[in-house]
């Protein structure tokens, strides 16, 4: 932002500085006068409807609405007057003449802002007697009821979901005091099922159908962690009453996301108490996994492991990890495959390509990675594939609240005509794989493209230039050398630019970061660093690793088949499917072990199957796809399933006294990131940041790739192509996402 | 879905007429439900396609408005106006033998679909109540007898011709009236450009476009001072001056005929009997803020207004009047009528405006004004039909001549209304500045039966009302606002002796509770409540407390709503309370002592 000229005012006799352009009400705020406010909705359109926010202006004729008022130097304002509480006091008696009072058995009793400010400000007694209007509830989705008698028609479910989620669901009907919110299917919605329409109502007008009539408020508590489902990693608050998560929102607005959650952060949490859940530890019987006990579990994982670690040798087993799993336990993970095991064949499915990225940046990667707070301030911004409103939910809010709240111009390069075209300046349509050609011509005008295209991309390249600052975010559609070039591209812009990579899943990042990569270590040092090796092999006191890559998880699957690996350890991830076929099955595998929250084709062709905890159930942080680390904590508790965690640490256990590795001493999670912020500069983000629930940006370092320029081969980096309501694997057992009719289109 | 040729042609042309497409939804609803009778999931489709709008756009912008309906009516829509000068004229009456006569009640349809029946607010026919219209055709000067011949006349499949404002407008010239923008009323053809032109008319815009620069248009303006004539009384020519010179945006002008302040209905013949006066009055608007693009919104109810205003700027157009290069002059100006679908509070610049964008009426937040942000965001002067249609005999005589026909700082002469219990209900032109007691005993006749006046509502039911005691007072902005009320809209009631004030205050609140928009909680919640107590209380039902109640619930409105709709429900409210309170502890006592008052509230 520039700097803005600062003018004063007073509120109540207290004098006040705020940049010019402040509303009244915004400056009460500042200095934590409350004026009351239903319609006012920070970062939505001004309505001046509710009429709660009346305040006394010096020279006014008469009360004016703090909310659409801009402070002006020399302002006086007064907010505690007798005028301004019979204003209140009355226009409380007023809204409350058609509300019915059901407090009690209302969803909202105990945090409804009505209840509040009625608390607060309202009459002692009510003055009506004539007859309330009313109106049957009516239920509009599985997720949405709307309670017609309840509603204030503070009209913020249809703003938030016209110029928030631009969905345009809502509307209004009748008109007058008969007025109501009305759905765009006639009795019905058929939208995003975001449930932000809910999640805004300061009253009980709007309730969600998994939540409601279960509990009180106060019954619960609240868990603020992050979001297991998509890359972006959006703040989600657990709420939840003994140890059930029955609800998510974000209303206190405290993540990167403010208030922002897609159907999935919102609802997207039924699978952690789903009957399919794993709750005991498997072992196979001929053609079936029976439940065994846990010792039975850890002891036989640890002793095959070890026959065929001594059968087969380092080159014969391989690791592929997960995700969804956290920092501290993908770390754990690739520590075992390389210290343990010594071998570098571990990898994760890849949707994004970090490593690539972060190469591509060298040195000023640090300072040229895109945050997400960067993104909505961006001047400009160019998204190059994926389709965000659909992949990356929190990607696109941020784009459009840009565009809303600044003017941000867009900019899009794709092979479809995805969502965000209408809100875009320009929309360049290329066909589909021809986005590494295109930045070719960008960067350097090689290559032959239809002089059609060639037009547009002159035109692109002109609007580019002009921008002082620009955020550049691409999907699985570009890759290895391809990222190069798109880097080369931005940095011959003369603004700024700043990138992001859009991977799939909750932690894809973390995967890359923490080095489930087969060609680097935590942090992205090269295996081949000598530095790195030398660090590494004294941190965890372990022998020589191999100073080559191991196999990527297509070649893993591959070499299972062929009979080249003998066994795998899969954590969180359903390779079988991703990287196989599944006819092959676990080809000519003799070991397979799956930590897993649910029996995946994968888990199904398991030897042992060890029950693992969902990012709900434990503690730790996660990176999401702009390189933001935050806390995930454990709301919920489910019977059975150990943290990845705890799964890696038993076994370390049982293979040292095997003879085979050290043991993992670390006594939480914490233990285990606290290494990490030592071993990984790029991870050693402020603290308090972290800890008061804030997100940090991790600072990537520049990793040189050996001597060979960068590249990696077509196929591995795989987007999960989720919609809003998909969420990979996982989401099968998502089952209110999946009864969802919108579901299907 | 299947239209018929002469639909689909007028949907072709609306599609593509306005600066931005969305403006055309709501004509196109109401050609559609002519046609069709109401509005189905097809039509709604089939418009969302082609204005590249979603279901709930169109659903929500159709709800808004009264005469647009999702459900098939009768063939013969059967509208009946029991507003202020209704009621007091018999409107009840009506409306409760249409209830007998066609079995039905409000909103409802006969078992045949011949007849629906609605109550309605005022439509615009005050000075010939009371009135009704079937479909667009108006009635007026009702009877139950006259109800009677006219639905034994639809029944035989024969239309009663129907009555243009024959009662209101066309009577005998009183020798205190100074005919001005009204000259033309009553002489054969007067809406045809031939007769204008014949008149004189055109010349203004002439001598506008050739002899004057839009600052001079704007000058003699505020020398005429013309102040408003729909409402609120701003000075005219200072409106025009604030719109920006040096804005690249398109300009715009407004007509605002959404005449519906009850007791109003002088803009109705101005456009019936003159709309070339009001096109070019707009034209020379046009030149003094240099706009090429004009509006006409004309509320629903008027569609015979339309059409005939519709004609003459196709005529206008014809005769080189309107479109490109006006008399040479090198000036381009467009007009476009458009119809609004029946919402008082579109009556409300700004709601207005949001009308015109073809959205639910709701009014904007202010400032920014509409001359600085109005239609499409861009600068706009709105002006009501009356002021328009001064602007050429302002520029014609001069500014100075016409301020002189009326008071300082209220230039001019003024169209009034007159309505209720007066001998001659009529609409008059008169100086501004008459006294109020002259114009309603020797213009109007005096009070009808030999009955003594009681009350006197001066400019439309949004003004706080009189007693027989204060009516000696000039018609004036100033005097009127002197005396604690307004001149508004022209619309003046008069009430009789024997009126019912308690039954008056429940029958201005019955309306705006009917027209406020939703918007703000004091006036959607406000009216509603007084709306209900004032039911209640006229019926029998009050309490004591009541009284003090409906004083302190419209002062708690007063000054605190959204738009002005709420200071016009209150004020009345208030005046009443205040002046008649004596006739409200009589309800106390058991009995109304007026007439039409009790059983006919029941009745509904």
């Amino acid at each position: 932002m520039p700097d803005q000229k600062l003018i004063k005012l007073k509120i109540n006799d207290r004098e006040v500085q705020v940049p010019q352009g402040t509303l009244v009400i915004e400056a009460t705020r500042r200095l934590g006068t409350e004026v009351p406010s239903f319609c006012y909705y920070p970062g939505l359109s001004l309505q001046a409807a509710c009429r709660m926010c009346l305040v006394e202006i010096e020279k006014a004729p008469k009360l004016q609405t703090a909310c659409t008022m801009v402070a002006t130097d020399g302002m006086v304002v007064r907010t505690d007057t007798e005028q301004v509480r019979q204003a209140r006091k009355y226009m409380l008696e007023f809204l409350l003449t058609n509300h019915p009072l059901d407090c009690p058995v209302c969803d909202k009793g105990g945090e409804c802002e009505l209840q509040d400010m009625v608390f607060r400000y309202g009459a002692d007694s009510s003055r009506f007697v004539e007859e309330k209007i009313h109106r049957p509830e009516e239920k509009w989705s599985e997720l949405v009821y709307y309670d017609a008698p309840r509603c204030i028609l503070c009209f913020r479910c249809v703003r938030v979901c016209d110029e928030g989620m631009d969905v345009k669901a809502l509307g209004v009907g009748m008109r007058g005091a008969n007025s109501v919110i009305i759905p765009n299917r006639g009795d019905h919605l058929e939208c995003e099922e975001c449930g932000m329409c809910i999640d805004i109502c300061p009253v009980g007008a709007l309730t969600s159908g998994t939540y409601r009539y279960k509990t009180r408020p106060w019954e619960m508590q609240y868990v603020p962690t992050v979001c297991a489902h998509c890359s972006n990693g959006c703040k989600t608050t657990l709420s939840v009453r003994n140890h059930e998560i029955l609800r998510a929102n974000n209303r206190d607005l405290s993540g990167i996301n403010g208030d922002f959650l897609c159907v999935k952060g919102r609802f997207g949490f039924d699978f952690t108490n789903h009957k399919e859940r794993i709750r005991q530890p498997l072992v196979r019987r001929g053609d079936k996994l029976l439940p065994v006990s846990w010792e039975e579990a850890a002891q036989a994982a640890a002793t095959k492991l070890k026959a065929a670690h001594d059968a087969g040798g380092k080159e014969a087993i391989g690791f592929i990890g997960s995700n969804r799993t956290s920092n501290e336990e993908n770390y754990l993970l690739q520590r075992l495959a390389r210290a343990t095991f010594g071998t570098n064949n571990i990898d994760h499915h890849r949707t994004a390509d970090y490593a690539g990225l972060i190469t591509a940046l060298g040195d000023r990667a640090a300072d040229s990675l895109l945050t997400m707070e960067q993104l909505y301030r961006s001047k400009a911004v160019l998204v190059i594939g994926n389709d965000p409103s659909n992949q990356n939910p929190l990607v696109a809010w941020q784009i459009r609240s840009g565009i809303r709240h600044f003017g941000t111009k867009l900019f899009l390069i794709n092979a479809n005509e995805i969502k965000l075209k209408h809100k875009a300046q320009q929309f360049v349509k290329i066909a589909p794989g021809q986005e590494a050609a295109i930045f070719k011509w960008l960067a350097h005008e090689e290559g032959q493209l239809l002089t059609e295209l060639v037009e547009q991309l002159v035109q692109l390249k002109a609007a580019l230039e002009a921008e002082s600052d620009l955020a550049i975010v691409f999907g699985a559609e570009l890759y290895g050398a391809a990222i190069a070039t798109l880097v080369a591209f931005g940095s011959k812009l003369p603004g700024k630019a700043r990138y992001m990579a859009l991977g799939d899943y909750s932690n894809s990042r973390g995967a890359a970061d923490m080095g489930l990569l087969p060609d680097r270590f935590p942090g992205y040092a090269y295996v081949g660093d000598p530095h790195a090796h030398e660090s590494f092999e004294k941190l965890w006191g372990c022998g020589p690793i191999p100073t080559t890559p191991g196999l990527t998880a297509p070649q893993m699957v591959e070499a299972a088949q062929s009979g080249k690996l003998k066994a795998l350890y899969v954590v969180g991830a359903n390779p079988l499917v991703h990287f196989g076929k599944l006819s092959e099955g676990r080809g000519k595998l003799d070991l397979l072990i799956v930590q897993e929250m649910f029996l995946t084709e994968t888990a199904k062709a398991a030897d042992i199957v060890l029950p693992a905890a969902s990012a709900y159930e434990k503690d730790g942080t996660v990176t999401n796809t702009s390189g933001e680390m935050q806390l995930v904590r454990k709301g919920a508790e489910v019977m059975g399933p150990r943290s990845d965690f705890d799964l890696m640490r038993i076994l370390s256990h049982q293979l040292e006294k095997l003879g085979l590795g050290k043991a993992f001493h670390y006594k939480t999670p914490g233990a285990v990131f606290e290494e990490i912020r030592k071993a990984v500069p790029a991870c050693n983000v402020p603290l308090a940041g972290l800890l008061t629930g804030g997100a940090e940006a991790t600072r990537a370092q520049f990793s040189r790739n050996g001597h060979a320029p960068y590249d990696i081969p077509v196929g591995l980096i795989r987007s999960a192509n989720d919609t809003l309501f998909t969420s990979g694997t996982l989401g099968r057992w998502c089952t209110m996402m999946e009864s969802l009719p919108e579901a299907d289109t | 879905m299947e239209l018929s040729p002469k639909l689909s042609a007028k949907f072709e042309k609306l599609q593509t007429s306005y600066p931005v497409k969305r403006s055309a939804l709501i004509p196109m609803l109401m050609y559609a439900q002519d046609e069709f009778g109401y509005i189905s999931d097809e039509m709604i489709d089939e418009i969302g396609r082609r204005l590249d709008l979603n279901n709930v756009q169109i659903e929500e912008t159709l709800a808004y408005y009264s005469m647009l309906r999702r459900k098939p009516m009768g063939k013969h829509h059967v509208q009946i106006c029991t507003n202020v000068a209704c009621m007091l004229k018999g409107g009840y009456e009506v409306l409760q033998r249409a209830k007998k006569r066609l079995e039905i009640g409000h909103k409802e349809t006969t078992q045949d679909g011949v007849f629906s029946l609605e109550e309605v607010e005022c439509i615009g026919a005050c000075t010939g109540a009371p009135a009704m219209q079937v479909n667009y055709d108006f009635y007026e000067n009702l009877t139950p007898l006259k109800f009677d011949r006219i639905i034994e006349d639809l029944d035989a499949g024969k239309r009663p011709e129907p009555e243009p404002v024959i009662s209101g407008a066309l009577h005998d010239r009183n020798v205190l009236e100074t005919p001005l923008i009204s000259r033309r009323w009553g002489m054969k053809d007067s809406h045809k450009l031939d007769v204008y032109v014949m008149q004189g008319g055109y010349q203004a815009l002439h001598k506008a476009l050739k002899e004057m620069t839009p600052e001079s248009i704007i000058e003699e303006v505020k020398k005429s001072s013309l102040r408003g004539r729909g409402g609120a009384g701003f000075p005219t020519g200072m409106k025009w001056s604030f719109v920006p010179k040096d804005s690249p945006k398109p300009k715009y002008v407004i007509c605002n005929a959404d005449e519906s302040e009850p007791g109003t209905c002088k803009d109705r013949p101005l456009m019936e009997m003159d709309p070339h006066q009001l096109i070019e009055g707009m034209v020379i608007a046009g030149r003094a803020i240099n706009s090429h693009q004009g509006f006409i919104y004309i509320r629903g109810e008027y569609r015979y207004v339309l059409d005939i205003v519709d004609a003459a700027i196709a005529e206008a157009y014809a005769g080189g009047y309107l479109g490109k290069n006006i008399f040479g002059s090198g000036v381009d100006f467009d007009l476009l009528i458009h119809t609004g679908a029946g919402a008082y509070e579109c009556g409300e610049e700004s709601a207005l405006m949001e009308s015109l964008e073809g959205k639910r009426g709701y009014p904007r937040i202010k400032p920014p004004f509409p001359a600085v942000v109005g239609l499409y965001g861009c600068p706009t002067i709105i002006n009501n039909v009356e002021t328009l249609s001064a602007v050429p005999a302002i520029i014609r005589e001069g500014g100075e001549a016409y301020a002189n026909r009326g008071t300082p700082k209220n230039g001019g002469t003024r169209m009034l209304c007159i309505a209720g219990h007066v001998k001659k209900p009529g609409i008059y032109e008169v100086p501004l500045g008459m006294n109020m007691k002259k114009f309603i005993y020797e213009v109007a006749g005096g009070i009808a039966e030999g009955k003594k006046l009681k009350a006197v509502i001066p400019g439309g039911s949004s003004c706080p009302l009189l007693t027989a005691d204060e009516i000696d007072i000039p018609m004036d902005y100033d005097s009127l606002a002197k005396a604690g009320s307004m001149l508004g809209s022209g619309g003046m009631v008069v009430m009789d002796e024997d009126t019912c004030m308690v039954d008056m205050a429940r029958r201005i609140m019955h309306f705006y509770a009917h027209e406020s928009c939703g918007w703000c909680i004091p006036c959607r919640e406000g009216t509603t409540w007084l709306r209900k107590t004032l039911e209640r209380f006229h019926a029998g039902l009050g309490r004591e407390e009541d009284i003090d109640l409906i004083a302190d619930l419209a002062k708690n409105m007063l000054g605190r709503t959204f738009c002005p709709l709420g200071d016009a429900a209150a004020m009345p409210t208030i005046s009443i309370l205040k002046k008649w309170r004596g006739e409200f502890e009589d309800h106390l006592k058991g009995r109304c002592a007026y007439k039409s008052a009790g059983a006919l509230v029941g009745a509904r």
